[in-house]
């Protein structure tokens, strides 16, 4: 690990020396995790913990009981961290305004989710941070949204540990009945993935909550919850490749499709091959962004861009 | 041992001095006694004051709570100042404890950021938190909820309410050619389904207004104003209300093709109605981007707006794609 800057350091030692007072002994390996740095980087942090304590007149006569101590046998030996002297900062500072609003922030996403935290822990905790903050932390909420039977329900066979069958719905693809060992749930960005062993795939895979209907519990306990999990938007094995073009300043808005992509820009413009597990979903992102993300390959998905377009327009009356 | 005394030790025992002292030490005080200044406290003194100011800076900027206690003759004379830390509002107060399952649910809302230094906010503050001893619970798995924050306003906006700040930046309405600056109080950060808002009271207008995140082009740009931290409280919960009164005038109703990724994706926040469903929405511009997605999954009935909005997108969609080029 790199170099700590100073007030990362600081900010360390004032939780560091209450954490290590509340628990009297911890093995430089536990305390090294907890603090997310190296055993080397916490033992030598320990160290120099002992060239802190109160104001003297010189380095020579400074009182040993003035200054923080530790356990040196217990470290060199054992591995194991003591204070023995401490000077002050025994107790947890205040979080900064900012350390708040973070928690905050979190804490509004994490109580919207089923079964997490009541509104009564929400509104306990809320009012325990901003009180423990040194200053009035600026507000971060999050609106929650609609729980239907559907997370619910998802949400049910976590806790229970039973899978749980639906029928699944790709875009422009067949439904298909699936039955899946739950392993997590995850929310990004307000949609709502469930992450599971597929007995269909038999392998594990994403599936977005939206596209999930009729839900039921199995009763049949899940078995393969520690299989490797793919990333979100990873690309699978039989992906297409397709070429989108969009101006620079709209990359975030082409998003997800981005990651794994090469990309080329020249003049504003950023051609992307992109790989996808059908293109012609492409058409979907073409219409969305009004044509300003242009399909350009495979001939296909283009022209399957041009048809969706032009049968919703039909919709209205307007023919091509 | 102390020769090379470095910044952060320093200002370890600079905290742990005033920590120790009710009536507070005076700058000369602490030149001559503090390890790491008294070091180098010989001859010329005004480099070492300066690294004084610098430390004091720091930690304040840390949230440590360094008090002056001035001249009170004369406030503005600070050369007999002295400098304390005062416990009660150092220490995270005594009566503040937390249950280990209030902690697993903490511990869940510390890893929801993806963003680093929203991350390393939550993570320190939630190690403060574990530093008092608390047991914890099994953690609580199965979810793994995530914020994302992509707009570079998202840090000086919470700067700026957390300092009761006037800030000004541009924001680019969809459907106007330019940005145009506006001056805003701003009061809280708001998610909506995934989009950030701020929340704040415009000055030009003198109303409430959301703004999204995204829209904002260029830095937000701190003004000398301040504003009444009152404006502040309640704010969170006023703007979702608002959202909420929003979305329930903003009702579209819609046809939509049974057993499709519209319906699918739409059913959930609508109701039925007689003839297609009803969906309200907050924002016409980005809802019309969702609805031109479905392409002929959907058809928009009313409002006249929407259905508009929709219509352009697909028009200028077709018109892209049945170009020549496709080849390139």
């Amino acid at each position: 690990m790199s170099k700590m800057v100073t007030p990362d350091l600081v900010t360390l030692y004032l939780t560091l020396v209450p954490y290590l007072l509340e628990r009297g002994e911890v093995s430089v390996v536990e305390a090294a995790r907890d603090f997310d740095v190296s055993p080397a980087q916490m033992r030598s942090m320990v160290e120099k913990l002992t060239v802190i304590g109160m104001p003297g007149e010189d380095d020579y006569f400074q009182m040993p009981n003035e200054m923080f101590d530790i356990n040196w046998d217990l470290l060199d030996e054992q591995d194991v961290i003591e204070i023995t002297q401490s000077v002050g900062l025994e107790r947890s500072p205040r979080l900064t305004a900012r350390e708040a609003a973070a928690l905050i922030g979190g804490l509004r996403l994490a109580a919207s989710l089923p079964g997490v935290a009541g509104g009564e822990v929400l509104a306990g905790l809320l009012a325990k941070l901003s009180r423990g903050a040194a200053s009035a932390p600026a507000e971060v909420v999050v609106v929650p949204e609609p729980v239907d039977a559907v997370r619910t329900l998802v949400s049910q066979a976590l806790r229970d540990q039973v899978a749980l069958s639906f029928t699944y719905r790709r875009p422009d693809s067949e439904p298909t009945t699936r039955t899946v060992d739950p392993v997590k749930v995850i929310v990004t960005e307000g949609q709502w993935y469930l992450q599971g062993w597929c007995h269909l795939r038999r392998a594990m895979r994403n599936f977005l909550l939206e596209r999930v209907s009729d839900p039921r519990l199995t009763g049949i306990p899940i078995a393969h919850g520690h299989e490797p999990v793919p990333g979100l938007f990873e690309p699978g094995d039989d992906d297409e490749i397709a070429v989108v073009r969009f101006a620079d300043e709209l990359a975030p808005l082409v998003g997800d499709y981005l990651s794994g992509a090469e990309t080329t820009t020249a003049g504003g413009i950023t051609t992307a091959r992109l790989r996808v597990s059908d293109a012609r979903t492409l058409k979907r992102l073409a219409a969305r962004r009004a044509g300003r993300v242009e399909v350009l390959e495979p001939a296909g998905a283009r022209r399957a861009a041009a048809d969706w377009a032009a049968e919703a327009l039909a919709l209205y009356g307007e023919s091509s | 041992m102390a020769e090379r005394i470095q910044a952060g030790e320093r200002q370890l025992n600079l905290i742990v001095a005033l920590m120790a002292t009710e009536i507070g030490l005076t700058k000369q005080q602490i030149l001559e006694s503090v390890s790491g200044y008294r070091q180098r406290n010989e001859g010329r003194s005004d480099a070492l004051e300066k690294m004084f100011e610098r430390d004091k800076d720091d930690l304040r900027d840390l949230g440590v709570p360094i008090e002056t206690i001035g001249d009170s003759a004369d406030p503005n004379d600070l050369r007999e100042a002295r400098y304390r830390i005062p416990k009660a509002e150092y220490d995270l107060p005594a009566d503040i404890s937390f249950t280990p399952a209030e902690v697993a649910v903490l511990a869940l809302a510390g890893s929801v950021w993806s963003e680093g230094s929203l991350s390393k906010d939550a993570t320190t503050g939630l190690r403060k938190i574990r530093a008092l001893g608390i047991e914890v619970d099994e953690p609580i798995i199965g979810f793994a909820p995530r914020m994302t924050v992509r707009e570079p306003s998202f840090a000086p906006l919470r700067d700026a309410i957390e300092a009761c700040r006037v800030v000004a930046f541009d924001y680019l309405k969809p459907g106007e050619e330019t940005p145009r600056r506006r001056t805003v109080r701003p009061l809280a950060l708001v998610d909506y389904e995934g989009r950030w808002h701020v929340a704040a009271h415009d000055v030009d207008a003198d109303g409430h207004r959301m703004f999204l995140l995204s829209r904002i082009v260029g830095d937000v740009l701190p003004t000398r104003k301040g504003f009444d931290p009152e404006l502040r409280v309640g704010a969170g919960e006023r703007a979702m209300q608002s959202l909420r009164e929003v979305a329930e005038r903003n009702r579209a109703l819609l046809e939509v093709t049974p057993g499709s990724e519209a319906a699918l994706r739409l059913a959930r926040r609508g109701t039925p109605a007689v003839q297609g469903i009803h969906v309200p929405f907050v924002d016409l511009h980005i809802f019309a981007d969702e609805l031109a997605s479905y392409g002929p999954e959907v058809r928009v009935v009313e409002p006249p707006a929407l259905r508009e909005a929709v219509i352009e997108r697909l028009r200028s969609a077709l018109a892209v794609h049945t170009e020549a080029g496709g080849a390139a």
